[in-house]
């Protein structure tokens, strides 16, 4: 065994290199720590409260960049017995690269809100400290959930996101709604973990491991799916399920989304959809790594179409009655997840042979269409936001008319909206068509044909928005707007177009950067399988092994590159036959 | 960007955004030399054109051809820069006898409805001409761009830009129920849409299977490379169960019936029209309406020949429907515009039948006849507006003797609607003709009985004209009418180009139909073998 790996094996204690490789996500807790002493130093000023957050979320944007515009190098799994139980690869990278770069947004609204004028009771100053911890905790909760596939640390991951959450959520203490909308999310959340912390006890007591790669390998041998393993699975990802708000999981999403403050709304609209589905990608993408033909999964992946099919129907169809704009955005929300659901249900294509430097189709669809999410539905809150601080309503009749009152807000909320429904020349639309020749590559038609017609559904509502803010025009005055959120504005619109248009192909090839190598990689110095390894009888691969013979034998990785799941297997398995 | 076609494409758009820049009060002037300017742009176009040059001898030379990648991702990359396996979408234009002539009668309607557009009451009320002449100009490049695309991504891309621009236009400045329409114009067409997007993908996977993985857009392409063409014919590939070519036909048919219109998706376009304000229904039926055939022509029988062939008694019984079912509409209307609304879906009825048929003649006849309706029905939109502007009603029976009011104007609108009408020496009546005449030639054993119940259309349409001219135009001068002026200057230069086309293309059909036999002709060469093996097949089937 290479000693690299013994040394990891036998130690505790993480590398230097390991510490490394969690990274970006040093960032956040040197944010929070920072936080900490700075309140304990100067006092609850919001602005150096605030200034922090947003230099911690720049800093860690900053490290995550660097990762992803760098070459998988280094990383090597925190772990006693060689599951990796933290993956580092392009995906998670970009992963808090997202997150940070949408935090450092959600500081910019807040920080407007904060000067908007709005009353003390709503805007809570004075607990910047402790709004700021509770919301780059989450955020570390998020990054952690894309980053792991063992059952421990995905529960721990989930409740490290779940729980600061459900506090942001009621944070506007005074408002009855905001107290209603907390309640709600930690009820719901608090029976959903529990329902998945005891799928994870059940999957543990069946496969004897946390780690859900050897657990894929052993229902790979078992062959028929068992009545246990569905059960265990399903409970597991009811959890995964209520993070990504997909029907039936999604009662809490209207009403927390409208009862928060519109910067934690927003917030909670992209990232922890994103992590949820990013979280799904891993479990599932692991489960089946390496199996070309996963009969005994195809409940599975039926059950996560249909699901997605259902999320975005009734996400669609619940947001034709709303007139809050918060709860119209919160189902627009919970159809979105369902179109990246679709993707989810298409994971283990090419898993059977994942090869070095072809990207992923289902995690590529995803990166695309949630770095297009991000940037038009920040910009639809935005605009919200604004007509929120300017007019202190949030109901759809605050918005008539604000082609008069705000041209630029109204321009550009208008291509917020129709990117959103998904037409050209919008970059909402290049995501869709992404993921969409994804599902019909691996022969989805009807998940394609769902995802059309729900496009042509959600057309009505997106324009019953745009109608109110162009045609129904009931005289109400002018709005002043600042020039920030603006420019803010502004920059999304033009993100959205130029990804609609000529930026079309960056990003495609954005997204399939990210999702090469998964799981990948080691640097070069280590040899992580040798001559004794790819001699092994191919019988004993056979069984459905997650690795085979091919795998280590004939891909010329003479430099050490690997896929370093299918390599820590191995590993792991020699530990087991007491080689 | 020196190709003069991209030029013509993208000229619009620069101007609608100096429409955004420049001052309110200048708006319209920038819409109008802009909309001038791109029309004298491609007017320089019709070199090739005049003489029959362009003609090659096989389908799919194009004049004026630019062709960039645009995305070209994923996958492998083949020697060529193209992908194995992943996304090849090129910026393609170019103009051949199809796309030619109703790329210059989209620049010459355009140009004139932004001129129609001048006297809006709206620029006195608080709806600002920017908006207007910005998303007018944005539209013009949609179309524009749909017209001379060669990659059907690309033309599927310019097709959905036209969408916003008119949902707004309409709704924004349009009638009392302006809201209801735009959105109906809206999801209807976005329905045909969503058809054409699933049909893209599926054409591109097939192409891709047929390339060795190398998928392709190119419209070109998809009819002239033999692999491809028995690709997307097989009487054995699958999709969904259907056919293969019969599906792509019928979604795509589907996604350009709802534009032409085609009954029965045809009600969002009466809507539209009453309710949108004169120069948007000049350009709605001048030149959008023509889109939707212009995706027959160019994408749905070259593609898919076999099927086009086998289904073509359906495409025609459409087509009769239309030209009845849309004559029996006029006759039963009393508001002005929707009389000519639903002249124009009987009028494009001729055009779906003679693209049904499927023969030479068939397609000059639909060619012609969308030339012909794309100068008659805009110069009857303008004529309604005149009318409308002064009287503030459309209510036929209200008005009486308004050419003793307005001689000048009334001699431009009996003009206007008997080349409408499809009066003899008016242009109105070749492209009637030739369809008439092709679909009593065509091979099929349906094809007598199709072209005289479409004949006896024209009888329809001389009625409801002619009684519509005689409620409006003839009779007493009421009072209420005895004051109004003529035309103006500006309404008079509007119909005068219209009028000298109306008559100059029903004198001298040859010109206009040398702009568009030689791509016809070429495909033909590929499509009548089709036909003719069809037609065998199915009188085969009758005769046993």
């Amino acid at each position: 065994m290479p000693t690299g790996l013994l040394i990891l094996a036998d130690m505790w204690m993480p590398s230097a290199d390991d510490l490394a490789a969690i990274g970006p996500l040093w960032g956040f807790v040197g944010t929070l720590v920072a936080i900490l002493v700075a309140a304990l130093a100067v006092g609850r000023n919001w602005r150096v409260t605030g200034m922090l957050a947003a230099l911690g979320a720049a800093v860690t944007g900053w490290m995550a960049l660097r990762t992803v515009m760098s070459p998988p190098t280094n990383w090597a799994g925190l772990s006693p017995n060689n599951s990796p139980m933290f993956v580092a690869d392009q995906f998670s990278a970009f992963f808090v690269l997202l997150v940070s770069v949408f935090m450092l947004l959600v500081i910019g609204m807040w920080w407007m809100g904060q000067n908007a004028g709005l009353p003390e009771r709503l805007s809570r100053k004075g607990d910047s400290v402790e709004f700021f911890i509770l919301l780059i905790g989450s955020a570390f909760g998020m990054s952690m959930m894309v980053s792991t596939t063992n059952l421990l640390m995905i529960v721990l991951a989930v409740e490290m996101a779940s729980l600061p959450s459900y506090a942001i959520t009621a944070f506007r203490k005074q408002h009855a709604k905001a107290a209603e909308a907390g309640l709600k999310y930690v009820l719901f959340g608090a029976v959903t973990s529990a329902i998945m912390i005891y799928g994870a006890s059940l999957l543990y007591g069946h496969y004897h491991t946390l780690d859900l790669a050897e657990i894929g390998r052993t229902i790979r041998i078992e062959g028929a799916p068992t009545l246990l393993m569905g059960v265990s699975l399903f409970a597991f990802m009811v959890g995964v399920a209520f993070k990504v708000s997909a029907v039936p999981f999604h009662f809490w999403c209207p009403d927390v989304f409208e009862g928060a403050a519109i910067e934690v709304t927003t917030w909670l609209s992209v990232a922890s959809k994103a992590a949820g589905l990013g979280l799904m990608l891993r479990i599932i993408s692991v489960l089946t790594f390496k199996i070309a033909s996963p009969e005994t999964l195809n409940t599975l992946a039926t059950a996560i179409a249909v699901m997605a099919a259902l999320t975005c129907t009734v996400g669609n169809l619940s947001a034709f009655r709303q007139t809050n704009m918060k709860r119209l955005l919160a189902f627009s929300s919970i159809a979105h997840a369902g179109y990246m659901l679709m993707a989810v249900a298409i994971v283990w294509m090419n898993n059977g042979s994942p090869t070095e430097g072809v990207a992923h189709p289902a995690f590529s669809a995803i990166v695309g269409y949630i770095s297009v999410y991000l940037v038009m539905n920040l910009g639809a809150f935005l605009v919200v936001a604004m007509v929120y601080w300017a007019t202190g309503s949030e109901s759809i009749d605050a918005m008539n008319g604000l082609m008069r009152r705000s041209p630029l807000l109204a321009v550009m909320m208008v291509v917020f909206l129709f990117s959103l429904v998904g037409l050209p020349p919008m970059g909402g639309f290049m995501a869709k068509l992404y993921l969409l020749y994804a599902l019909w590559d691996a022969t989805w038609y009807s998940l394609v044909i769902v995802a059309v017609f729900n496009t042509l559904i959600s057309l009505y509502y997106y324009a019953r928005v745009a109608r109110a803010m162009v045609f129904s025009d009931d005289g109400q005055p002018a709005i002043r707007v600042p020039m920030v959120g603006q420019a803010l504005a502004t920059v999304c619109a033009l993100v959205v177009l130029y990804t609609g248009t000529v930026g079309a192909g960056t990003l495609k090839a954005f997204s399939d950067d990210r999702a090469k190598d998964l799981y990948a990689v080691v640097k070069p110095g280590i040899a992580v399988h040798t001559a004794a390894e790819s001699a092994r009888p191919d019988s004993v691969n056979e069984n459905g092994t997650l690795w085979n013979g091919q795998n280590s034998t004939t891909v010329p990785n003479n430099d050490g590159w690997h896929i370093g799941l299918a390599a820590r297997k191995v590993d792991s398995d020699r530990n087991k036959n007491g080689e | 960007m020196a190709n003069i076609l991209n030029w013509i494409i993208f000229i619009p758009l620069i101007g609608a955004a100096v429409v955004l820049i420049a001052p309110a009060k200048q708006a319209k002037s920038i819409a109008w030399l802009t909309t001038f300017l791109v029309f004298i742009i491609s007017c320089l176009t019709f070199g090739p054109f005049l003489d029959g040059s362009y003609q090659a001898g096989d389908y799919g030379t194009m004049q004026f051809e630019s062709k960039l990648p645009w995305i070209q991702v994923g996958g492998t990359a083949a020697a060529d820069g193209s992908r194995v396996g992943g996304f090849n979408i090129n910026w393609h234009v170019g103009l051949d006898g199809l796309s030619f002539p109703l790329m210059i009668l989209t620049t010459l309607i355009t140009w004139l409805s932004a001129w129609a557009s001048w006297n809006f009451e709206h620029w006195n009320v608080n709806k600002g001409p920017k908006g207007f002449f910005a998303l007018f100009l944005i539209l013009e490049t949609g179309v524009l761009g749909t017209f001379a695309a060669l990659d059907f991504f690309l033309f599927y891309i310019f097709w959905e830009v036209m969408l916003l621009p008119m949902y707004f236009l309409i709704g924004v400045w349009g009638g009392p129920r302006k809201e209801y329409a735009a959105i109906k114009f809206f999801i209807y067409t976005l329905a045909g849409s969503v058809l054409m997007l699933i049909a893209l993908l599926a054409m591109y996977f097939a192409s891709a299977d047929a390339m060795g993985g190398k998928g392709t857009f190119n419209l070109i392409e998809y009819a002239t490379i033999p692999a491809i063409t028995e690709m997307f014919n097989s009487p054995t590939l699958t999709f969904l169960g259907w056919n293969f070519g019969k599906a792509m036909f019928v979604m795509l048919f589907i996604g350009f019936m709802i534009k032409v219109p085609l009954f029965p998706f045809h009600t969002w376009l009466p809507d539209a029209h009453v309710e949108a304000p004169t120069p948007i229904s000049m350009i709605l039926a001048g030149v959008l309406l023509k889109l939707g055939a212009y995706g027959f022509l160019r994408v749905c029988y070259p593609l898919f020949p076999e099927a086009g062939a086998q289904l073509a008694w359906l495409v025609a019984t459409l087509g009769v429907i239309n030209i009845i079912y849309g004559a029996f509409c006029c006759l039963a209307q009393t508001d002005f515009k929707r009389l000519v609304a639903y002249s124009s879906i009987s009028h494009m009825g001729y055009v779906v039948l003679g693209c049904a048929i499927m023969t030479d003649v068939g397609f000059q006849g639909a060619m012609f006849q969308m030339l012909a309706h794309g100068i008659s029905s805009p110069m009857c939109f303008f004529l309604v507006g005149v009318i409308y502007d002064r009287a503030h009603h459309r209510d036929l029976n209200r008005f009486g003797g308004l050419w003793l009011a307005m001689p000048k104007y009334g001699s431009m609108a009996t003009l206007g609607f008997f080349a409408s009408l499809g009066l003899p020496a008016l242009c109105g009546f070749i492209g009637e003709i030739w369809v008439l005449l092709g679909t009593f030639n065509a091979p099929f054993a349906w094809a007598k009985t199709a072209a005289v119940i479409s004949a006896f259309g024209v009888v329809l349409t001389a009625g409801y004209i002619l009684w519509m001219i005689q409620r409006v135009y003839l009779g007493k001068l009421r009072e209420e009418y005895a004051h109004y002026p003529d035309a103006t200057a500006r309404e008079t230069a509007i119909l005068f180009p219209m009028a000298v086309l109306a008559i100059f293309l029903g004198i001298l059909p040859k010109y206009t139909f040398n702009l568009m036999n030689g791509t016809i002709d070429d495909m033909m060469v590929f499509l009548n073998p089709i036909v003719t093996k069809a037609v065998a097949a199915s009188s085969i089937v009758m005769g046993g």
